[in-house]
């Protein structure tokens, strides 16, 4: 629905207001550096990343800075319990263990004196019965085009999320306003016949063309992962009469080190993968 | 069911019956001296009642002040006097009298200078700052707002009202507007009684009430009279005009961006009268002449009726209406429409000369509906707040020197929060509807206005409220830490009626003057307010969406305890008003949002609500010059507004987004010739209160923003400043046409400075690795317009 919110904000633009956007100069003080975790388990085999850096200034454009020999152990609630190989610097691997539907996660993470937990889960999924691309006629909210739609079953029962991924000619389209983030509240246990995955344009503003090949992964999601998708969705673009107060999006990594108040970022997530493709004709 | 209240009302009727049968003889003690003199104040032009026209008799030093309705009384003993009757900017009237018995006696005054058609109010005395024991109240003069520069040359009242001390905005285009450090849901807008849940049209750039049909505007930010309450910060009174008694009357205006258009005539002479108001705006017939935007539709129109008719000697009634809409829509593919509609009749009855009563009945509705027509994601969604509202008010003339004015009502309300209707067979979606919630509000007051002395008076009462939230509804308690949602446990049923909680409140309200010297005054004021429905808005401007909800077994009734008080002083025989009020205010309840916060068709919206604390303290200073040729005034606030709640900023007093320290607005008007009258306002105010992030992290390949320690509204934007010009041609004053014209011009942001409506952060488009702060300014460049008025 937020897809409606934005037209209510494009709504001002046929009155001629001389609303606009500038890049401006601030001064912020540089905050200190937190871990930041950026990993997720699948139901499809491994290996599984796990990735960890350090926060860095806002405006610093450097790369963020890896942490490097963190001690990593993954464990499912079936017994299966694994030490991670760091692959590459800051970067940590599975090597046996396998994602499963309906299991849970526990990652924890030592480094540098502190002691960090992350759960997740792995729920249910839908199967994509496919995707299409679909070539529309220009009309008043949209251009003249192709459109990737999806179709498929939506499972009976609130309380399903999604994340879809469009990749265009192999690149992930991966704007902020390209996260797509939803649940099922709305279309609970109905046939999804043909939502829009996209708009027009496809990776760097290119339109989808005839010929170009196009890949859809969909995601079902653990509820508390879908908020953290949700929160980025807003923070990432919150701009307008109607933002949302700009906060700090959920993480699901606690510091559990008596006594430590060392926070930290980002999100170990647990997620299924289904995926589709076609190339335009 | 309702004890408390039924023994309020039967404490009142005692009173209330012995009232009623003064004067007659042996009743009172004073009855052979004493004799009332009562009657209607009226123009003499149009018939429209001067409320706070004044009545005085020299000779005794005593007087009295036309009511809302006009209506006056002053009980006197018996004998002979010379009555003046006064109303600023109108020719005083002095009439001697021989008092011998009970006189009811209807005064028509005349504008002084050139007799023209155009009302002119004021509702003012001219030593009112000084004299009246109403402290932090605001009156607009329309005349002379209409004579201010305007956005797009659109008179606006409630842009208006943000040019006085104490009253602010989160930025241009918000709706609504913040009174001492409150929310935007704080102020209490009632439109001839009728509250107005969305003041504004096009999400806020244009309020919603129609200047050619408004008499008067009162703003009150404290000492709010014990009649009023349901809300924390203030109360804006519309009162829309009466339609002219006396002859036919057309006024209007063509503009940039709207049409006007309002006429009034007598029903029959003298005895009753309505007015007819509309405006649309033009915006979309342009849009038409577009081929790609011919299907598409945003405009917003509003229409205000009033009628009024006299009903004997002792009787009138009035009948209003407003109805306003705001629709938007996309071809086939997206449509939003919302509005206000409002009814209102009021029944006034005078008793006796001494004993004023009236009787109000309001509906009044705010809805919206947006949703995609067709297509297989077609969809229907609907929200609203209806109100019935019942209520009798009563003026008791007493002596003199004590007026009592009390009352009683009852408020139900009806809130639809949303409902979601697939749009046709083919769509995806499903029903989905949160329940309906009800609730009524129960008042009853008694206020004493009372002059002690020459120098001291005093108004002072008590108000009893009590919300109770009915079912039929399931309510659930909600468990778990602050700052995170919650989870609902214990669901319990209640059925259609029943009562699943109530609050019973007291509300002590007091007003205080003291006169220093004929030309200056120490006044002081303590209100306590209780707001029992609260608007959900987690953004930075209240959003046409925002949903109403009533206080729930959850979600308690804000509560503010504010003092007040100022230093009133006039110079140069009032040809000069200033002021300098301090206050501090504190407030319970306050609703906040945790990080997130889904506030739109969530099923489970307590579980995200947060509760806490609230203060606001502050010092306003103000200056106006009334007379002569240049007129205007400066108003200076300083100002802090912060709120504590558990589970955001670590629990942490944090200052609000609308805080501003400093408020500055200057307004002048300076009539160049009996045709052209040139005016000015200049604002600058500190910027809004925003979180600013300190570092950034990467997921999936996104920037996102953190602050270390989750701190809340850590920086400001930066400050806002903006100055408007405009001029007024008046048409030639011809004794022999009735029509009658004028021009203005008006530039909006002179200096086109690009104010700051909000900063906010992303990474670069074209390159992730960059990030950027940027600025959003709403109206950020120079904005002429034109526009004509007329009337006849």
């Amino acid at each position: 629905m937020t897809r409606f919110l934005f037209f209510l904000l494009i709504l001002l633009g046929p009155f001629g207001l001389t609303g606009c956007v500038d890049a401006l100069e601030v001064k912020i003080p540089e905050g200190r550096p937190l871990l930041a975790v950026e990993g997720e388990i699948t139901d499809q085999p491994g290996p599984y990343l796990v990735r960890l850096t350090k926060t860095a200034p806002y405006f610093e454009e450097d790369a963020l800075p890896r942490v490097r020999g963190a001690v990593l152990t993954l464990a499912d609630n079936e017994g299966h319990q694994e030490t991670l190989r760091e692959i590459g610097p800051g970067t940590y691997a599975t090597s046996t263990l396998r994602g499963k539907v309906g299991n849970q996660y526990v990652l924890t993470i030592r480094s540098e004196g502190e002691e960090y937990r992350a759960e997740t889960e792995i729920r249910r999924t839908p199967e994509i019965d496919s995707i299409r691309a679909e070539f529309r006629a220009k009309t008043a909210t949209q251009n003249e085009g192709y459109y990737i739609l999806y179709y498929g079953e939506e499972t009976p029962g609130v309380g399903d999320y999604y994340r879809f991924k469009v990749f265009h000619n192999g690149i992930l389209l991966n704007q902020p306003n390209d996260l797509i983030v939803t649940n099922d509240e709305f279309v609970d246990g109905n046939y999804i016949n043909g939502v829009e995955l996209t708009s027009e344009k496809g990776a760097n503003d290119k339109p989808f063309a005839k010929g170009d090949r196009v890949r859809v992964v969909a995601e079902s999601l653990p509820r508390d992962y879908f908020y953290f998708l949700n929160e980025m969705v807003t923070q990432l673009n919150n701009v307008g009469l109607f933002a949302a107060p700009p906060a700090n999006v959920r993480t699901n990594v606690r510091n559990v080190q008596p006594g430590s108040d060392k926070a930290a970022v980002g999100y170990f997530a647990g997620h299924t993968v289904r995926a589709d493709s076609l190339v335009i004709r | 069911m309702l004890r408390p209240f039924l023994l309020f009302l039967l404490l009142l009727l005692p009173g209330l019956t012995a009232m009623a049968q003064q004067p007659g003889p042996g009743r009172a003690p004073d009855a052979n001296a004493s004799v009332t003199l009562s009657g209607y104040l009226r123009d003499a032009a149009n018939g429209e009642a001067l409320v706070g026209a004044s009545v005085f008799v020299k000779a005794l030093a005593v007087g009295a002040t036309a009511n809302e309705y006009g209506f006056y009384s002053l009980t006197l003993p018996k004998g002979t006097y010379t009555i003046t009757y006064t109303y600023l900017g109108y020719e005083a009237q002095e009439t001697p009298l021989t008092l011998t018995t009970s006189l009811t006696r209807s005064v028509r005054l005349a504008t002084r200078g050139v007799q023209t058609s155009e009302v002119l109010i004021t509702g003012q005395k001219p030593d009112e700052n000084v004299k009246s024991t109403e402290m932090s109240v605001n009156r607009l003069d329309l005349k002379q707002v209409k004579l201010m520069p305007a956005l797009l040359g659109e008179v606006d009242v409630i842009r208006s009202i943000q040019l006085l001390p104490g009253i602010s905005t989160v930025g241009e285009g918000a709706a609504g507007f913040n009174v001492r450090g409150g929310g935007v849901d704080q102020n209490l807008i009632l439109l001839d009684e009728a509250p107005i849940y969305n003041a504004s049209h096009l999400f806020g750039l244009f309020s919603t009430f129609n200047p050619d049909a408004v008499k008067d505007i009162k703003l009150v930010k404290g000492g709010i009279p014990a009649q009023y309450g349901g809300r924390l910060s203030s109360l804006l009174d519309v009162r829309m005009k009466e339609g002219n008694t006396q002859r036919l009357g057309v006024s209007g205006g063509v503009g940039l961006i709207m049409s006007r258009l309002a006429v009034e005539a007598p029903i029959v002479k003298d005895k009753g009268s309505f007015i007819v108001a509309g405006r649309r705006s033009y915006g979309d017939l342009f849009l038409k002449l577009i081929p790609a935007q011919k299907d598409n539709q945003a405009y917003f129109y509003d229409l205000s009726m009033k009628a009024n008719y006299t009903l004997g000697t002792q009787d009138r009634l009035y009948v209003s209406g407003y109805l306003g809409r705001d629709v938007f829509a996309f071809g086939k593919d997206f449509k939003n429409t919302l509005g206000n509609r409002t009814g209102t009749v009021r029944w006034n009855h005078v008793l006796n000369a001494r004993l004023f009563a009236n009787v109000t009945g309001v509906v009044s509705k705010y809805d919206y509906g947006l949703g995609v027509p067709e297509g297989n994601q077609a969809f229907d969604w609907k929200s609203n707040i209806v109100n019935y509202n019942l209520k009798a008010d009563f003026n008791y003339y007493r002596t003199p020197q004590s007026t009592l004015n009390f009352g009683a009502g009852a408020i139900y309300y009806t809130f639809l929060p949303g409902r979601v209707t697939p749009g046709n067979a083919s769509s995806i979606f499903r029903p989905l509807a949160l329940d309906e919630q009800q609730a009524v509000e129960y008042d009853a007051y008694l206020d004493n206005e009372q002059t002690f002395s020459a120098r001291l008076s005093a108004q002072y009462g008590l108000r009893l409220s009590m919300f109770d939230y009915l079912g039929a509804g399931t309510v659930f308690d909600y468990e778990g830490p602050d700052g995170r949602q919650k989870t609902p446990v214990n669901p319990r049923q209640y059925g259609a009626g029943k009562v699943i909680k109530r609050y019973p409140n007291l509300e002590p309200r007091a007003s205080l003057r003291y006169a220093l010297s004929e030309t200056s005054s120490l006044k002081a004021s303590y209100n306590r307010m209780v707001q029992y429905i609260h608007l959900v808005s987690n953004t930075t401007a209240s959003s046409p969406l925002d949903v109403w909800t009533p206080s729930t077994n959850n979600i308690r009734p804000e509560k503010a305890d504010q003092v007040a008080v100022g230093y009133f002083r006039n110079f140069q025989d009032n040809a000069y008003e200033a002021s300098v009020e301090v206050f501090g205010k504190r407030m319970d309840n306050q609703i906040d949002y945790i990080n997130g916060a889904n506030t739109l068709l969530n099923k489970n919206l307590e579980a995200e609500l947060l509760y806490g604390r609230g203060r606001a303290y502050g010092a306003e200073f103000y200056v106006k010059k009334n007379q002569g040729d240049f007129t205007g005034w400066i108003s200076y606030t300083l100002s802090r507004s912060e709120r504590q709640i558990n589970g955001l900023n670590n629990n942490d007093w944090y200052v609000n987004k609308y805080d501003k320290t400093h408020y500055l607005s200057v307004v002048g008007l300076y009539q160049l010739n009996p045709r052209w009258t040139l005016s000015g306002t200049f604002s600058y105010s500190t910027g809004i209160a925003t979180t600013f992030p300190d570092s950034r992290y990467s997921y999936q390949g996104l920037i996102i923003p953190n602050v270390n320690g989750d701190v809340r509204n850590n920086y400001r934007v930066p400050a806002y400043h903006r100055l408007d010009l405009a001029a007024t041609r008046e048409g030639k004053t011809d004794p022999n046409r009735r029509w009658h014209g004028s021009w203005t011009f008006s530039v909006y942001n002179a200096y086109a400075r690009r104010n700051a409506y909000s900063i906010y952060f992303r990474q670069n488009k074209d390159n992730p690795l960059r990030t950027e702060a940027v600025r959003l300014s709403v109206l950020g460049s120079v904005l002429p317009s034109a526009s004509y008025n007329f009337n006849f």
